[in-house]
């Protein structure tokens, strides 16, 4: 297993609505190699981000099991499974997910402190200067344009050293040109990195960048790593 | 989560305002129980000590047999100290006019007396000055009425019995003076070394012995333990409280309401606690996720916002205790011209109240909130609509077991606490159905009202769980408010209409048949006297249905306390005895302040009766019908008991056990007595009324009244103070509940801005909404109100009960005066807010 980070095996999604149960995900098997960059494409509803957040321990599945960095995550518990994202992932989603409350160094600097790193103002400086963004530590979210704020999305993912990236739609909020230097930034660091990328996307351009695609329709897999092009 | 993180957390939780709220509540919940507890236990300190005052002691062991030397060691070894007071009564001469006079004499030991002060004066009738001092041995010194009655003056010389006297000054007054029977006689105050040269002690005189004790409440406990199987029966040991009827059911009520008042505060402290913790809690359910995105566990999250509510649990109840503390300073400087008396330095018990206060109400309120914390789903991250389940029954359980507690311990009465809840939850329930109806007929009301108030009733309408909930809280906050108002007037009227400002002072006794009419006369050209004189005669009761008294009485096994002569007098109650010579009176109509309770009172002519204040019967074992022979100066007459009465012990009137029925006692030597209102800088008058009916006697209590109205003054006071925190934190309630909606008519105001409401039309529908709220709330808080305070009146404080037409629009206005304010300043900046930013804010 030495090259695999992440795995997932016959995983189903089922939710329950007032109309019966809804399957979201049907029989999903995955292997991704360590430093893969993946991207998981398909319609608006086929059921990306379920898949996403499955992988990364998010969400349970409703059957199958997933593999991260060597842990059987969907045979933990929330507790252990809050662990394993400590050590091993980090998140970059479509709609930023910064706290409000913080400014913009603090956001980065939380994995660090959950970490309980000495270093965490330091390091995160370091951070927001990779990302450009030195001049604005002490601005609140709501002080920055949406570029922005990815931006110290993408340094807060990338601060806690994780191996395996989950970016769900990152450019989804994003207009095209400032979508498309998120996406510069992301595959950069990644690169600098060596971090394993799983990415989100509908976007077909951004797709083809990565080494992988996994299209998916209605909650299936279609032709995997076959799909690039 | 480590410590410092945590501490980081809440300083940028802190930064941003989150905190605020939730600080403010437990600042206010800790500094009211603080202030409340610490001037109460101070007020209570100094009324202890007022009263005293009053006893001349903290406590007293009467008897009329010398106090045995076991007593006294037992007391020295406590630590207490000791005064002896030496009565009774004798007749003073003066050998230079040759007019002699029956004086109450009072010998004492130096230290008396242990607690309140003399007054001494050069001339009679004089208001005096305070003084430490006693008269030396071979001096004595005379109240006012004996100068005028023996013709002399201060420097002459008195006798009693075989002992001559220098008098060296007006004794204008004592603390312990009382209305005893002793206290008719004047008084002349000697040293107890003087007692055996005056040769006055014969076996068989009336005397009666005092060992006032003063000391430290557990050592005086600890000498009651000692002595109490040895006390009874020929030694009463009389504390604070006996010294004074009156003072005591004041002190009651006034203890009963600033319970009550410190309790409310701290359950609507811990209301607005639980709805700051609440909405702190609401409010990070995104945090949360994105921290459990980061890798933080269920636990860390748990323990982290635990220490971050402990952190400002501390900072809270410290800062609470300082205010607190400043507060009840600040109490105290305001009153500085209303409290003569140096307070005592408080206790310990106070701090520890306010700081458990804090706990608990972090514990207990805050925390259940944040614990949901725990089980929020980091994939809110992208479904936002995730909320964690509901903390569970045994969280919410602990809580309220936990403020329950609270509750019991600060009340320190289980019962009341008891009603309370249970009435709360009556409350509750009921106004949350109240407020449904409410809601309901206000949408169809809105129906046909302008766009404003459609608008905001359909907005009101449409978040009824939320408003019901709203209604309640303002509702409850109201009424707990209107209901302070309401008892807080009915017991300071009730006070003050006790002593009112023309309450007679003055007793006059001894008036001769013939002198009736001349000192009437008297009265009414000098005073504006309107009162009424009662014949009186002393007799006893001989036989009850032809059984002799002593027997009945085995039979009844009462035990009859002949010895004791306390308390029996104007305004005082004395401790039923069959076999005591009683002050007879007889009456042809019922005197004001009394009442008759059973039976009826007679008609003109009827045969001979008796009336008897129910109390003295009921411990007698006398009912209606029995026949009572009386022994009025040898002479035998019985009269049949037709009615009882109750008495008002503190209408500062002449009283009577007994009444009976007009020609029961004609033919016999009566006098008569009446009381007046005599303002303090007149007291000159006094001479004159002796010196023209010299004898006449006459009992100043405007001492007694004074210390009475200045005690009533603090409580009143007391009271207000109480009402002020229960107002603060009713506000506080007011500000967390709409904080708490916040959020959500924020999302509404910026959808209704982005689709174009002007913001006329807006700010309109949020006051209006705001104002149904209030209006809603008051009708509901009136109705509680009346209700509640009918229960606390009737079963509590024991006044009349009555409706209060006062409130009904009263209630309703304020609630709308107040949510609407409080709502309209709490999301004005909402309404100023361009839309877009709004929108982006959520
Ligand atoms: N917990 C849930 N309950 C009901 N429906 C869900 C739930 N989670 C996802 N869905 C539905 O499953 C489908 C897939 O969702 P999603 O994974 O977000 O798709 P994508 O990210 O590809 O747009 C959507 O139709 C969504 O509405
Ligand atoms: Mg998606």
């Amino acid at each position: 297993m030495s090259g695999c980070i992440l795995r997932a095996r016959a995983v189903v999604k089922r939710v329950p609505t007032s109309e019966g149960d809804l399957t979201i995900l049907d029989g999903i098997d995955l292997a991704v190699d360590t430093g893969a960059q993946v991207a998981v494409v398909g319609e608006s509803g086929s059921g990306k981000t379920t898949l996403l957040s499955i992988l990364a321990g998010l969400d349970l599945p409703t059957g199958g099991d997933v593999w991260l960095d060597g842990e059987e995550i969907t045979a933990l518990d929330e507790e252990q499974r809050a662990r394993v994202r400590a050590r091993s992932v980090g998140f970059v989603f479509q709609s930023f997910q910064l706290i409000d409350s913080l400014t913009a160094l603090e956001n980065v600097m939380l994995p660090l402190e959950l970490h309980g790193r000495r270093q965490a103002r330091e390091d995160a400086l370091g951070f927001m200067e990779r990302v450009g963004l030195s001049a604005r530590t002490t601005h609140y979210p709501l002080q920055l344009s949406g570029g922005e704020q990815q931006r110290v999305a993408i340094a807060r993912a990338f601060a806690s050293g994780p191996k395996v990236l989950f970016a769900d739609e990152p450019t989804g909020n994003l207009d095209t040109a400032t979508g498309g230097k998120i996406a510069d930034l992301l595959f950069e660091l990644n690169r600098e990195a060596g971090t394993t990328l799983m990415l989100v996307t509908h976007d077909a351009a951004l797709a083809r960048r990565c080494a992988e695609v996994i299209a998916l329709d209605a909650g299936r897999m279609l032709a995997p790593r076959e799909a690039a092009p | 989560m480590s410590l410092s993180l945590a501490l980081r957390l809440a300083l940028r939780d802190w930064r941003a305002g989150e905190l605020r709220l939730l600080l403010a509540a437990l600042l206010l919940a800790v500094g009211a129980v603080t202030a409340v507890s610490l001037f109460v236990d101070r007020l209570q300190r100094a009324l202890v000590a007022e009263s005293a005052a009053l006893l001349g002691a903290d406590r007293v062991i009467d008897a009329s047999r010398p106090v045995p030397q076991r007593f006294r060691d037992l007391a020295a070894d406590r630590g207490l100290v000791l005064a002896d007071v030496i009565r009774f009564p004798s007749m003073a001469s003066s050998e230079a006019t040759g007019r002699s006079q029956l004086a109450s004499v009072k010998a004492v030991t130096p230290g008396y007396p242990l607690r309140g002060t003399l007054r001494v004066a050069g001339e009679p009738f004089t208001r005096g000055r305070r003084t430490d001092g006693l008269p030396a041995p071979g001096e004595v010194w005379l109240d006012s009425r004996l100068f005028p009655a023996l013709d002399v003056k201060v420097g002459d010389t008195v006798s009693v019995g075989y002992a001559d006297f220098t008098v060296t000054a007006v004794l204008a007054s004592e603390p312990d003076r009382g209305g005893g029977f002793m206290g008719f006689a004047p008084r002349l105050l000697m040293r107890a070394e003087d007692i055996a040269a005056t040769r006055v002690i014969q076996p068989g005189s009336r005397i009666r012995y005092r060992l006032l004790l003063a000391g430290g409440g557990d050592a005086l406990r600890s000498l009651h333990d000692a002595i109490r199987d040895e006390l009874a029966p020929g030694y009463r040991w009389r504390d604070v409280r006996a010294a004074n009827a009156r003072i005591d059911s004041a002190l009651e009520r006034a203890e009963s309401f600033l319970l009550l008042g410190g309790l409310l505060t701290v359950l609507l402290a811990g209301v607005a606690v639980a709805l700051s913790a609440r909405r702190y809690a609401r409010r990070h359910y995104d945090h949360v996720a994105v921290l459990k995105t980061l890798g933080a566990t269920p636990a860390e999250v748990q323990w982290g916002y635990t220490l971050v509510l402990l952190i400002i649990g501390v900072a809270g109840a410290l800062a609470g205790l300082v205010l607190g503390a400043v507060a009840h300073f600040g109490i105290i400087a305001a009153l500085r011209g209303f409290l003569p008396m140096s307070l005592p330095p408080p206790g310990a018990q106070p701090v520890w109240v306010g700081l458990l206060t804090g706990f608990i109400c972090v514990l207990a309120f805050g925390l259940p909130p944040l614990l949901r914390l725990r089980g929020v789903s980091p994939m809110r991250v992208i479904r936002r609509d995730l909320a964690p389940a509901t903390a569970s029954a045994w969280t919410y359980g602990c809580a309220a077991a936990g403020g329950l507690g609270l509750l019991v311990w600060y009340s320190g009465d289980a019962t009341l606490t008891g009603w309370a809840l249970a009435g709360a939850a009556v409350t509750v329930s009921v106004f949350a159905g109240l407020a449904l109806i409410l809601l309901r007929g206000g949408r169809a009301l809105g129906m046909q009202a302008g766009s404003v108030w459609r608008l905001a009733l359909a907005g009101l309408h449409r978040r009824h769980r939320e408003n019901v909930g709203q209604i309640v809280v303002f509702g409850v906050a109201v009424m707990l408010l209107l209901i302070m108002v309401l008892v807080r007037t009915a017991l300071v009227d009730e006070w003050q209409s006790r002593i009112p400002v023309r309450a007679p002072n003055q007793f006059v006794m001894n008036v001769a048949p013939a002198e009736v009419g001349p000192v009437e006369t008297l009265l009414k050209a000098r005073t504006g006297y309107d009162g009424r004189m009662f014949p009186m005669i002393r007799g006893r009761i001989t036989e009850v249905n032809g059984i002799g008294a002593a027997q009945w009485q085995r039979q009844r096994r009462q035990r009859a306390e002949e010895t004791d002569d306390e308390r029996d007098g104007p305004g005082g109650r004395g401790r039923p005895g069959i076999l005591r010579e009683r002050n007879l009176t007889f009456l042809a109509d019922l005197p004001d302040h009394n009442v008759v309770v059973d039976g009826d009172w007679w008609a003109a002519g009827a045969a001979p009766s008796a009336s008897l204040e129910e109390e003295y019967a009921a411990a007698l074992g006398l009912a209606l019908g029995d026949s009572l022979t009386f022994d009025v100066g040898g002479l035998p007459f019985t009269a049949k008991v037709t009615n009882t009465r109750r008495v008002a012990w503190d209408s500062l009137q002449p009283n009577f056990f007994i009444i009976l029925s007009p020609g029961a006692l004609d033919g016999q030597p009566a006098t008569y007595m009446t009381s007046f209102h005599l303002p303090s800088e007149r007291k000159a008058f006094l001479n004159e009324l002796l010196s023209r009916h010299p004898t006449v006697s006459v009992i100043d209590v405007d001492q007694i009244i004074t210390h009475l109205r200045r005690i009533i003054t603090h409580v009143a006071q007391a009271v207000e103070l109480v009402l002020a925190l229960v107002l603060c934190a009713g506000l506080l309630v007011l500000i967390a509940s709409i904080q708490s909606s916040r959020d959500q008519r924020l999302k509404e105001l910026a959808l209704l801005r982005a689709l174009g409401g002007t913001r006329r039309l807006i700010t309109g529908a949020l006051v209006a909404e705001f104002a149904a709220l209030g209006a809603f709330a008051g009708v509901v808080a009136v109705i509680g109100a009346e209700i509640t305070t009918f229960t606390l009146n009737r079963f509590v404080f024991e006044l009349p009960a009555s409706l209060h037409p006062q409130i009904w629009l009263a209630g309703p206005l304020f609630g709308i005066l107040m949510v609407s304010a409080v709502g309209y300043l709490g999301t004005r900046r909402l309404v100023r807010t361009p839309p877009a930013t709004a929108l982006r804010e959520l």
